[in-house]
C-alpha cells in the first residue's frame, strides 16, 4: 500500500466521528422531508417510499412563497444597502491615509463585535418610533446598518490588493478621478464585491433574532421566522412539511456558500493582517 | 491634485460611518435611559428610579441562574471547539486523497442558518418519533429512548455540543490560515535534526499559531456570548427557564415578561462586557501586528 493512501485511510478515519456528527442533521432533514406523512412519527429511519410530493404541498402548508419573497427582498435591499455606503468607505480606507483612520477602522470593529441581541429593546424603540414595526422595510435598514462593518473590513481588504499605479496611470494620462474609478478601479474591483455582496446576503438570509422581535404578522415573515413559527409553541408539529422548507431554505444558500467559502477566508485572512 | 469629492476620504466614509453610528449609538442611548427609570410595560417612562432596575436584576435567581449558565455555555464551547479544530486544522493542512471534499464537509455547518440547525436538531431530538434515540437504538448504545430536551441535564449538554458543531469550521478556517503561514523549512529542519512529531508540534507549531489561538479563542467568546437561535429554537430557555443563557433571558424579560427597565439594564451590562471582549481582541490583533 503506497503511504499517501495509508495516510488518507487513518486521516478520514481519524475525522470520521465529526463528519458522522456533522451529516447528522443533513440526513435527518433530507430523510424526513421524503417521508409519507403517515410515517413521519414512526422512528423507522428509511421511508417506504419516497414521498416527493411533500415538497409541493410544502409550499402551500407553510405558506412558502410569501416567506421566501420577503427573505429575498430583505436581502437583496439590505445588501444593496450596505454596499452603497461600504464601496465608497472602503474605497477611501484603502486609497488614503487621513486623520482618523485608526479611529473609524476600530469603530468598525467594534459594531462587528455587538450583534444585534444586546440592542434589541433599543433597536425596537428605534423600529416603533420610525413607524416601521411589522414593515420588512425595517429589516432592511437594520441589517444593511449591521452590514456595514462586515462589508467594509471584507472590501477594503480586497481593495488594498489592487494596485493603485494603475489609477495614478489613468490620472496622468488626464483622466478624472471619477473617470479613473469607473474606467480603471471598478473593473477589478468586481469580483470582490460580488462575493462581498452574497456574503452579506446569506448574513440577511440566515439572520433570526430581529425578525423574530420587529415582525408580528405572518405576512412579513422572512424563512427562518416562518418555520420557526411552524414548530414554536404548537401541539402537533408537520415536521415532514418543516423538513422539506427547511431543506429548500437551506440547500440552495449551503451550496453559494460552500462554494464561496475559500473568498471568505482569504478576504477575512488579508482583513485580519492588513 | 485634482479637487473632487472622490479624493475626500471624509466625505467617503460619512454614509458609512453615519449609517453603522446611528444603529448602535441611539439604541444604546434608549437602552441607557430606559435603564434608569421606571418604566412600564409598554414602555412608559414614569420617572427616574436611579439603579434600582440593575438591583432588580442583580436579586432575580434567574439571573444568577442564566449567568452561571452563560459562563458553561461560553466556557464549554470555546474550549471544546479548540481541542477539536487544532487536530482537525492540522490533518486538513496535510495532503491526502479527498482532501478537498473532507473540508467541504467540515465547513458546512457554517453555511446553515443557526436557527434551521436548531429546528433540525429539536426534531432529531424528539423523544418519541426522533432519529437519534432510534439511531442510537440500533446500534444498540441505548435500549430505551431518551427524552433529550425535556430536562436540563441532557438538554443543555446537547445544545453545547451543537454549539461546538457550528463553531468548527470558522475556528478551523482561522487555525488553516495560521498553518499554512508557518514556512515548511522549519519543519525540514527539525526532521534533520531528528525531531519527534511531538516535540515539532510542541516546539514549533504550537508557539507559532499562538497568535491565532488568542484570536480565535476572543472571537469565539464574543460570537458565543451573543448565540441566541441554538438555545431559542430548541428549548426557548425551557423547561422553566432551566437552560435559559444571558440572551435568552434577556428576550424573555424585555418581551415576555414586559420588564423593560431590567432587561435594558442587562442589555448595558451586557454591552460593556462586550466591549471589555472587543478591547482585549484589539490588543491581542495589534500585538500580532507589531511582531
Amino acid at each position: 500500500m503506497n503511504p499517501k493512501l495509508k495516510k488518507s485511510l487513518l486521516y478520514w478515519a481519524l475525522l470520521s466521528p465529526l463528519i458522522v456528527l456533522i451529516l447528522f442533521p443533513f440526513a435527518v432533514m433530507f430523510i424526513t422531508a421524503i417521508k409519507p406523512a403517515n410515517e413521519v412519527l414512526s422512528p423507522t429511519w428509511w421511508p417506504r417510499e419516497a414521498a416527493w410530493r411533500n415538497f409541493i404541498d410544502m409550499w402551500a402548508v407553510t405558506n412558502f412563497g410569501t416567506a421566501l419573497w420577503n427573505s429575498i427582498y430583505v436581502s437583496v435591499l439590505s445588501t444593496v444597502l450596505a454596499l452603497a455606503v461600504s464601496i465608497p468607505a472602503a474605497y477611501a480606507m484603502s486609497r488614503f491615509r487621513f486623520r482618523g483612520q485608526g479611529f473609524f477602522r476600530q469603530f468598525l470593529l467594534v459594531t462587528q463585535m455587538l450583534s444585534p441581541i444586546v440592542l434589541v429593546i433599543g433597536l425596537f424603540r428605534l423600529v416603533v418610533w420610525l413607524g416601521l414595526l411589522d414593515n420588512v422595510n425595517s429589516i432592511v435598514f437594520v441589517y444593511g446598518a449591521f452590514n456595514v462593518a462586515f462589508t467594509v473590513w471584507m472590501l477594503q481588504s480586497y481593495f488594498s490588493t489592487i494596485p493603485k499605479d494603475l489609477e495614478e496611470a489613468a490620472w496622468i494620462e488626464g483622466a478624472s478621478p471619477a473617470k479613473a474609478l469607473v474606467m480603471v478601479f471598478l473593473p477589478l474591483a468586481l469580483p470582490a464585491m460580488t462575493v462581498t455582496a452574497i456574503f452579506s446576503f446569506i448574513n440577511a438570509w440566515n439572520e433570526f433574532v430581529i425578525a423574530l422581535t420587529m415582525l408580528r404578522r405572518q405576512e412579513s415573515y422572512t424563512l427562518p421566522i416562518q418555520i420557526f413559527s411552524l414548530v414554536a409553541g404548537r401541539y402537533t408539529v408537520e415536521w415532514h412539511h418543516v423538513m422539506a422548507a427547511t431543506f429548500v431554505a437551506t440547500i440552495p444558500v449551503a451550496v453559494i456558500f460552500a462554494w464561496l467559502q475559500r473568498y471568505l477566508v482569504r478576504g477575512l485572512a488579508i482583513g485580519a493582517v492588513k | 491634485m485634482i479637487r473632487s469629492p472622490l479624493t475626500n476620504p471624509y466625505l467617503l466614509i460619512l454614509p458609512g460611518f453615519l449609517l453603522a453610528a446611528f444603529i448602535i449609538l441611539w439604541p444604546l442611548y434608549q437602552l441607557g435611559t430606559i435603564s434608569l427609570n421606571d418604566v412600564n410595560r409598554f414602555g412608559q417612562l414614569r420617572g427616574l428610579n436611579g439603579v434600582e432596575n440593575y438591583v432588580a436584576v442583580f436579586t432575580d435567581p434567574d439571573f444568577l441562574g442564566a449567568l452561571w449558565r452563560t459562563f458553561i455555555w461560553t466556557g464549554g464551547i470555546v474550549v471544546g471547539t479548540l481541542i477539536i479544530s487544532v487536530p482537525v486544522a492540522m490533518i486538513l493542512n496535510e495532503d491526502f486523497y479527498g482532501r478537498s471534499l473532507a473540508r467541504v464537509i467540515i465547513m458546512l455547518p457554517w453555511a446553515v442558518s443557526l436557527t434551521m440547525t436548531a429546528i433540525v436538531w429539536r426534531w432529531a431530538l424528539n423523544g418519541e418519533s426522533g432519529m437519534l434515540n432510534s439511531g442510537l437504538q440500533n446500534i444498540g448504545l441505548i435500549d430505551q429512548n431518551i427524552q433529550w430536551l425535556a430536562r436540563a441535564s441532557t438538554a443543555f449538554p446537547v445544545q453545547i455540543m451543537i454549539g461546538i458543531l457550528v463553531t468548527i469550521p470558522f475556528t478551523t478556517t482561522i487555525f488553516l490560515g495560521g498553518l499554512s503561514s508557518i514556512p515548511d523549512d522549519l519543519y525540514e529542519a527539525a526532521k534533520l535534526e531528528g525531531a519527534s512529531r511531538w516535540q515539532t508540534f510542541r516546539e514549533i507549531t504550537l508557539p507559532l499559531m499562538k497568535p491565532f489561538l488568542n484570536i480565535s479563542i476572543v472571537l469565539n467568546m464574543i460570537y458565543v456570548f451573543n448565540s441566541f437561535p441554538i438555545i431559542w429554537a430548541t428549548t426557548q430557555g425551557g423547561p422553566a427557564n432551566s437552560t435559559d443563557i444571558l440572551v435568552t433571558y434577556l428576550y424573555k424579560l424585555g418581551f415576555r415578561f414586559g420588564k423593560l427597565g431590567e432587561a435594558s439594564a442587562l442589555s448595558v451590562m451586557m454591552f460593556a462586557l462586550l466591549l471589555a471582549f472587543t478591547i482585549l481582541y484589539v490588543a491581542l490583533a495589534m500585538r500580532r501586528e507589531r511582531t
